[in-house]
């Protein structure tokens, strides 16, 4: 192949080196109106009375609306949410009111205009309390809310989803085993922290159309939601993506959006711009959800698990329209990527009064592997069996079968498993240079597999230019990941021509044909084949017109280097864009018409698994599975842990382009790092301790270990090219590849992340003195 | 932010002058990197800023041992870590000046700055109170010197008169002291100190200073006393360790518990003695 497995450089590089990218808070429109937002300071209030009175009074206001002016509840799974809180309020930092204003300034004034009289609600701040029968009821009306029917809310509690999977007899499975153990784990929140905040402007104009500017992943997605929240026909809504500083989940669902909309309708012709502050990133954007998971596992002596019994207890947050999809996908993935006859798991959503829970990058499965594969290394512990032994013996085999049933038929779990063992050098013991200072090393394993409803759709639409030049467009969207650059190698290969011949233009639901969301690790997969296919439509067009012109038939011809070629007679051969615009014949009539190829896909016979066991044919995509390796060096004086190395395999079916990939997975492992060394959103009675980068820290570049990247591919058989996702997948695995490397330095487990200097000391000083 | 009128006077006269108008609704400011995170986060709103840094006297880096080492007040941390004379007389300095922020913080930031901020983590501060560092302030009434332990009286509290201006810090020429500054933080770059601490040495004394610890930085005058000409052996240095806790007061907070800091704290004396010891 010519392109496809090459390492491009990406091709956005030049406009967000420079700086010239345009993001959306960069956007300046004439006669633009500021929003600013009235946030609820308690966890859970009822709204007694709003007094808008005297910021309607502030010259230069132009418009307040509260929640009562738009009652209509939204949500993607769960229609449970409200953009401005409707009678209470249900976290802290929660929209209550908004103001339209010639400048920012009078905006934030006019906020401080409005009074709310509140009367405080007890509250629910841990979800394990949330589910008990006399917690406070945060949802009361859950019974009539409309929802997908693969959801499973219970009216009358704060359960918003409770997912079963059931595999065997894990009871009788239990009686058989050995050995049977049970051990817990809490995951807290943690948020996505992109570079850009998020960034929406709303402009209604007066024949009814509404044009809003995003910062989104999922342009069509956020058309959607918003049509349906605010009764916009969608020929009368354009959602428009531009640059996107980065999204990790955060960016997929809408957020602001919904405040800017109704402030906009009230201003007609006046766009209406809101800016998130890394505070309201931390607090009104979205967060990863709070995880309490308890693993039972049942294993016989020679090291076979024979049954799991998963429960795994969702902090949901006050809106859970997009969580409950988070711990769907946790419970059909919960065994981990093992082959286990027996399994039992309850997933549970619950709604708390923390900030709204949302996708992040893995999509709960960092979350649940941080909780399976430490249980791998201690229930190997406790069998004395070797952590790796027990992986090989269990790990998903070409032919084994997932927890939900299904027949696996590719897996590059041993593949994975015995490069990462090289390369980590596992069987060699660490070398410490200081009696303090203990090094120690660990690996720990993942799958994941897009977590999207079955029957979801792409396009791409590719055009050629009189030149022979292309675009092409799609809207799936380059959040980072580099998708624009994957997408352009691959109509690049189908079509034979370089790929700056090819420009990309996505994220414009008026002009970009349909893609349901840039979620899920599916983009190089779906966005991937609908440009495959589109590219392909093209060139068949072509060829057909080339027929006529080369006196050949279709299956001698094929494109070469920009060329229709004959293959039997390569000399006769004419340039493609000769066909640009259709053939003109000898008598001067033309043919065809403008080269345009089209584009489709849905994942082939990908059915809904069995509602009640969660069992099933085909329920997922694809699998991707892939393993992490870590070596870390603990100060037993101090408790700070630097991790020393990282490495990485994973099977991606086929890389596209090999640097993007390295990057992704650099940058996974770096982000994993962070969340298992540092990130968690401190949340104390409902309210957040630190919503900024004082005291929340990411990883910083002085930070990055020795990074060693590697691949087994094994093709994706309805992949483009063998490819499947990656972009989440390379994260699952760093944070609990780090802690089974602490422990191994150590000889102390943490079943609780971050692993904090505080908690390494303790568990030291309970070790010491046992 | 509430609109202010900003000033930047190119004398500390006309500077004074300012404050004198203005009094407590004004405030000073030089790196900035405080001054302005405290108005976004609206804990102060004044009504003038006095932008301090077109005053050409209030720069410099200047030492002799008669006079020891004089610190203009808009010296930057980034100079004051990489000046020849602070790290040759004051290396513990020179480290803790790096240790603030990040590379970019530190072109802006200050070392007056740090120390009127008064936070209890300064990371400048135990540097300066191991050599009995002194304040120069001036105002309409002349110009004074206040010696560091008395200047930094409570959390974001100093002892600066009405309209007074931190002219600059002097640092006594102490010959011969050696020393080490440490920083514990959760992170290594671009974090604040969970405890900071320095541990000198001049001739047979010890001089110790420890950040995050107390309302304010503090020197462990017991512990000091206890080692005072004594030879440095494990079972001291240990004593020395458990005595520095008894003359703390740390706090649990989001960046770490009362707990880990007394056990930081004992660890950065015992760390910093044992360079002596060897």
């Amino acid at each position: 192949m010519k392109y496809v497995g090459e390492s491009l450089q990406r091709v956005d590089s030049y406009k967000k080196v420079t700086g010239s990218a345009t993001f959306v808070s960069d956007v300046k429109l004439a006669r633009m109106l500021y929003a600013q937002v009235k946030r609820s300071p308690y966890p859970h209030a009822k709204i007694l009375n709003i007094d808008i009175s005297e910021a309607v009074k502030l010259p230069g206001v132009k418009c307040v609306i509260t929640g009562e002016d738009y009652k209509k509840r939204g949500g993607l799974y769960l229609e449970d949410r409200n953009f401005l809180a409707v009678g209470t309020a249900k976290y802290c930092g929660e929209a209550v009111a908004a103001v339209a204003a010639e400048t920012l300034d009078i905006a934030e004034a006019a906020v401080e205009l409005i009074k709310v009289d509140y009367e405080e609600l007890p509250a629910v701040t841990n979800a394990i309390d949330g589910m008990k029968p006399d917690a406070p009821l945060i949802h009361p009306d859950l019974g009539s809310y409309k929802v997908i029917p693969i959801f499973f809310p219970q009216p009358g509690t704060n359960i918003s989803h409770h997912y079963k999977l059931r595999k065997g007899d894990v009871d009788s499975a239990f009686s058989t085993a050995d050995f049977v153990t049970e051990h817990s784990f809490f995951i807290p929140h943690i948020q996505h922290v992109p570079i850009e905040p998020h960034a929406a402007i709303a402009l209604y104009e007066s024949d009814g159309r509404m044009t809003v500017w995003a910062s989104c992943q999922s342009p069509y997605a956020v058309r959607q939601a918003l049509s349906a929240s605010f009764d916009i026909p969608l020929n009368k809504i354009r959602v428009i993506s531009q640059a996107v500083g980065g999204g990790f989940g955060s960016k997929a669902g809408t957020t602001l959006e919904g405040i800017v909309i109704p402030l906009a309708k009230r201003c007609q012709g006046r766009p209406v711009k809101l800016v998130y502050t890394r505070e309201d990133e931390f607090e009104n954007a979205y967060v990863r959800q709070g995880l309490h998971a308890t693993i039972k596992t049942g294993i016989r002596k020679d090291g076979k698990i024979v049954a799991l019994k998963n429960r795994f207890i969702w902090d949901g947050g006050a809106y859970t329209e997009y969580g409950v999809n988070i711990v769907k996908a946790a419970g059909y993935a919960s065994p981990g990527p093992y082959d286990v006859d027996n399994i039992w798991t309850d997933s549970y959503c619950v709604y708390t009064n923390h900030p709204v829970g949302g996708p992040y990058r893995g999509f709960g499965m960092c979350e649940i592997h941080f909780a399976i594969e430490q249980n791998i290394d201690i229930v190997a512990k406790e069998t004395s069996i070797s952590e790796v032994e027990i992986r090989r013996i269990n790990g998903l085999r070409k032919g084994g079968i997932t927890g939900q049933g299904e027949k696996m038929i590719v897996s590059g779990y041993h593949d994975c498993l015995e490069t990462v063992l090289k390369e980590i050098e596992y069987d060699k013991p660490c070398v410490n240079t200081s009696p303090v200072k203990l090094r120690g090393k660990g690996i720990a394993a993942c799958w994941k597999a897009p977590s999207m409803p079955t029957d979801v759709a792409s396009s791409a639409i590719i055009r050629m230019n009189e030149d022979g030049t292309f675009f092409l467009m799609v809207s799936a969207m380059d959040i980072g990941q580099g998708s624009d650059t994957v997408l352009t190698q691959i109509a690049a290969e189908v079509l034979d021509v370089p790929p700056e011949n090819i420009t990309i233009r996505t994220g414009d639901t008026d002009h970009t044909p349909y893609e349901w969301q840039t979620v899920a690790s599916r983009t190089t997969y779906c966005a991937g084949n609908a440009v495959k296919l589109a590219a392909e439509d093209l060139k068949s067009k072509v060829i057909e017109l080339a027929q006529i012109k080369m006196c050949a038939y279709k299956r001698e011809l094929e494109f070469q280097n920009g060329f229709v070629v004959n293959k039997m007679h390569p000399e006769n051969r004419v340039p493609i864009q000769t066909f640009a615009l259709g053939l003109t014949l000898p008598d001067g009539s033309g043919v065809g018409g403008p080269a345009i190829g089209v584009g489709t896909f849905v994942v082939p016979n990908n059915m809904n698994a069995d509602k009640y066991t969660g069992m099933g044919e085909h329920p997922v995509a694809f699998w991707t599975i892939g393993f992490n390796g870590a070596e870390v060096e603990v100060d037993t004086e101090t408790g700070l842990i630097k991790v020393l190395k990282m490495v990485s395999c994973f099977d991606p079916g086929k890389v596209i382009n090999p640097l993007t990939y390295q990057g992704q997975v650099e940058g996974a492992m770096v982000q994993a790092m962070g969340t298992v060394l540092w990130e968690e959103l401190k949340l104390k009675d409902g309210h957040i301790l630190n919503k900024n980068f004082v005291d929340y820290k990411i990883a910083t570049a002085y930070d990055i270990p020795e990074l060693i990247v590697k691949v087994a591919e094994n093709a994706e058989l309805t992949g483009p090219y063998g490819a499947r996702g990656i972009g989440e997948p390379v994260m699952v695995p760093g944070a609990p590849a780090i802690a089974n490397a602490v422990a191994n330095a150590i000889g102390c487990r943490f079943t609780r992340m971050p692993i904090t200097p505080d908690d390494v000391l303790n568990a030291l000083k309970g070790k010491n003195k046992k | 932010m509430k609109d202010f009128l900003y000033q930047a006077p190119e004398s500390i006269k006309d500077a004074i002058s300012i404050y004198q108008q203005f009094q407590s609704s004004a405030v000073i400011m030089a790196g900035a990197t405080d001054i302005i995170i405290r108005m976004r986060d609206k804990l102060i709103s004044p009504e003038c800023v006095i932008d301090i840094k077109r005053i050409k006297a209030l720069y410099g880096i200047e030492f002799s041992e008669s006079k020891g080492l004089l610190i203009g007040a808009c010296s930057t941390l980034n100079e004051i870590a990489e000046n020849e004379y602070v790290k040759r007389f004051y290396p513990f300095l020179a480290q803790a000046a790096e240790s603030v922020g990040s590379k970019q913080l530190r072109n802006r930031a200050t070392c007056a700055g740090n120390i009127v901020n008064a936070s209890p983590l300064a990371d400048t501060a135990t540097p300066l109170y191991v050599c009995g560092a002194v304040i120069e302030a001036e105002g309409s009434e002349g110009k004074r010197e206040i010696p560091i332990d008395k200047f930094i009286t409570f959390v974001r509290k100093v002892d600066l008169k009405p309209c007074e201006i931190v002219t600059g810090i002097r640092v006594p020429h102490i010959p011969g002291i050696e020393g080490e500054f440490f920083k514990i933080s959760r992170r290594h770059e671009v974090d604040l100190s969970t405890v900071c601490g320095t541990v000198a040495k001049t001739g047979g004394e010890y001089r110790i200073a420890l950040g995050a610890v107390a309302p304010t930085p503090v020197r462990l005058k017991k512990t000091e006393a206890l080692l005072s000409g004594r030879k440095l052996t494990a079972s001291l240095i240990a004593e020395a360790a458990e005595l520095a806790k008894s003359e703390i007061s740390p706090i649990d907070d989001v960046r770490a518990s009362r707990q880990y800091r007394l056990d930081m704290s004992a660890l950065i004396v015992r760390r910093g003695l044992e360079r002596f010891a060897s």
